[in-house]
């Protein structure tokens, strides 16, 4: 029995070996790197949803060039180190292209790998300026980049007509580059900056920082972090009895900032983001809402792992579009042919160096049922 | 005057926190000179039971606040010591007689498995402890204001330490834990069963780490499974500061690093307070190499 046994667990390895390559010929491979664990694994679990549930979609409907397609998924941990073998991975696995991911540093490690294997790359979150400032042939993101919000968040701090202005990151790479962008622009208006620091990220107690901030004696305060930080600032500076308006960057779109925050702390926070799909009214992004809902029986957490999806959408495009799935032809398609894809954030193309082109910030606020408001 | 009022609580604050967990470190390292790195996760795997109880048991729904806080603390102590004594007897007591570094590695392996188990059980989210468990009410000290639950979460840190300090030092359990601690081999010739008295330092490190992290819980509401990682950091670096393996050490370590914290981010600049910080921990091994108050060898519990 024993003896039994084991030989046929031998016997459906080796069928499981023997039908690896068969299976992989036929499928179109489409590389995955997002943060399934670390600090940042609900971004990376919603990237893998959204990303999973599309290609399942287009599979049903015959996939792209009568082939299937598979997702594969590596984990890049929110780390660069983690990534940069997740890189090598996703490289050595026949890949057409890769999605992700999110965090600007992480993306960063990994660019020269792909750009080596020569494989298309479409970042979801990561919109450090430098990232297309490198002549990278092969890298194209769906998500602004952080001048774009940078001359948002001023534009929007002067429209409200606010005088002394306090900013404050958590020095990753992405939020001080906001911080700096914004900072830069305001210095120029005539409004004064009070205060300008970095908090560390992953801590609980930011009432130091709050009571120096309140010193400093800011009409607003510009965030330019993430939303668990966003959270405990709102809730703590409620508790300190403070009532100053806080905008924050795009990283702080995320509905658990309401839940740590608490709704009546949360009440009257700005926040930057490009729309997420709740609140576009194309087809593509309803069709998308309710597959997503039927599917996974939520809605899909932040704009940054929708992006991830039209991530998905736009290789998709480009497979279709130039009829192949070599790499250069793909960009060459995205880059010059592809002009204002229906997408789930609204409509996308490229330009040369691969950042997406048009408007896309909208200005926020968290109202008192906790909702996330487009302001006009 | 206010503004310095102001940081010198917030530093309070943070630093009766940071000596909680830190008096697990140092009971462990003071028995068995092993740095338990689990500990911060212990700590974490205390936050969520704390949630998990309270949310399923519907205990706000009956009990006055602090009955449920009281209760609560009751059942996370428990169950972390009971989860403490299984991580002894699993990762630690095998390699007993192993090289120590090799326990060290054991205790890494063991703080990267609970990370992971409490992301795998509750997900990656973060989770929050309902907005109003405590009521908010603030205390005017000398004209200040201050909220009531940092003066209790700094009471209780004091009150453990002074409990478990009577405890080493008054009772004959005490006196075998202290015994253990200075020659295993002479305390077992004595007649002390020194696989009972890690046993019992397992029960009392992990469960504070615990209780600390309900604590952590219930005052900033939010949680999730990494939260273990910046806190043991700082509660190891506060039992060094204050001199490893001594108990009043690491109470006055713990809240010299959250003062040193809060003013060199009040006066100085917030991004370099960490750095301030190790520069303070380097200056003071410098100066003692054994901590503020870590001379006393003999008596290192």
């Amino acid at each position: 029995m024993g003896k039994r046994f084991i030989t046929s667990v031998a016997v459906v390895f080796a069928l499981l070996l023997c039908g690896q390559p068969v299976v992989a010929a036929d499928t179109v491979r489409v590389g995955l790197m997002a943060p399934l664990t670390g600090a940042w694994a609900s971004e990376g679990q919603d990237m893998k949803q959204i990303v999973e549930l599309l290609a399942e979609e287009l599979n049903n409907q015959g996939g792209l060039l009568g082939k299937q397609i598979e997702i594969i998924a590596e984990d890049d941990g929110g780390d660069p180190k983690t990534a940069s073998l997740a890189a090598q991975r996703l490289a050595n696995s026949d890949v057409v292209a890769v999605i992700g991911t999110y965090g600007s540093s992480i993306t960063e490690a990994s660019q020269a790998i792909y750009d080596e294997a020569k494989i298309l790359q479409v970042a979801n979150g990561s919109t450090a300026i430098r990232l297309s400032e490198k002549g990278l042939k092969y890298f194209l993101r769906t998500c602004p980049r952080d001048d774009e919000q940078g001359k948002v968040a001023a534009k929007t701090l002067m429209d409200m007509g606010f005088k002394k202005i306090a900013i404050l990151h958590d020095n990753t790479s992405y939020a001080k580059g906001l911080a700096d962008e914004a900072k830069g622009l305001l210095e120029k208006e005539p409004v004064e900056i009070v205060f300008y620091d970095a908090l560390t990220p992953g801590e609980r107690d930011y009432n130091t920082i709050l009571t120096k901030i309140k010193a400093a004696g800011p009409d607003v305060v510009l965030f330019t972090g993430y939303y668990p930080e966003a959270g405990l600032l709102m809730r703590q500076k409620m508790e300190m009895g403070w009532n100053v308006p806080f905008l924050g960057g795009d990283a702080t779109n995320n509905p658990d900032l309401v839940k740590i925050a608490g709704k009546q702390a949360a009440e009257g926070y700005y926040f930057l983001s490009p729309p997420v799909p709740q609140d576009l009214d194309s087809k593509a992004a309803k069709d998308f809402m309710s597959a997503f809902k039927q599917k996974y029986n939520a809605e899909p957490g932040s704009v940054w792992a929708v992006l991830a999806g039209d991530g998905f959408n736009v290789l998709a495009a480009a497979i279709k579009g130039s009829g192949s799935t070599d790499t250069e032809k793909m960009v060459a398609y995205l880059k010059t042919q592809l002009k204002d894809m229906p997408g789930l954030t609204g409509n996308i193309s490229f330009d040369e160096k691969g950042d997406r082109v048009g408007d896309l910030y909208r200005v926020y606020r968290v109202d008192a049922d906790g909702k996330f408001v487009l302001q006009p | 005057m206010e503004f310095f009022f102001q940081q010198l609580t917030n530093g309070l604050a943070v630093g009766g926190i940071y000596a909680l967990i830190a008096l697990g470190y140092t009971m462990v390292y003071g028995v068995l000179k092993l740095i338990n790195f689990a500990h911060g996760d212990l700590f974490m795997i205390g936050a969520y039971l704390g949630l998990t109880l309270l949310t399923a048991l519907g205990l706000a729904d009956h009990l006055s606040p602090f009955g449920v806080i009281a209760l609560l603390a009751v059942m996370v102590l428990a169950l972390v010591a009971i989860l403490g004594v299984v991580l002894e007897r699993v990762a630690y007591r095998p390699l007993r007689q192993a090289h120590r570094l090799s326990a060290v590695v054991s205790a890494l392996g063991a703080s990267i498995f609970f990370q992971n188990i409490v992301m795998l059980i509750y997900g990656a989210k973060f989770h929050v402890y309902p907005h109003d468990l405590m009521p908010r009410t603030v205390v005017h000290i000398f004209g200040m204001p201050v909220p009531l639950i940092r003066i209790l979460i700094l009471l209780a840190s004091v009150v453990m330490m002074v409990g478990l300090y009577t405890f080493i030092q008054r009772t004959k359990v005490g006196t075998a834990i202290r015994a253990a601690a200075i020659d295993q081999g002479a305390a077992r010739l004595m007649g002390i069963n020194v696989d009972r008295v890690i046993a019992l330092v397992f029960v009392i490190g992990p469960a504070l780490g615990g209780v600390a992290g309900l604590m952590v819980g219930i005052y900033y509401g939010q949680i999730n499974f990494t939260m273990g990682w910046i806190y043991g950091l700082k509660a190891f670096t506060a039992a060094i500061l204050g001199g490893i393996g001594n108990i009043p050490g690491a109470m006055v370590g713990g809240l010299l690093l959250g003062l040193i914290e809060a003013f060199a981010a009040a006066y100085l600049s917030i991004a370099w307070k960490d750095a301030f910080a190790f520069c303070v921990l380097i200056l003071i091994l410098i100066v003692r190499p054994t901590g503020l108050l870590g001379e006393r060898v003999a008596e290192k519990v």
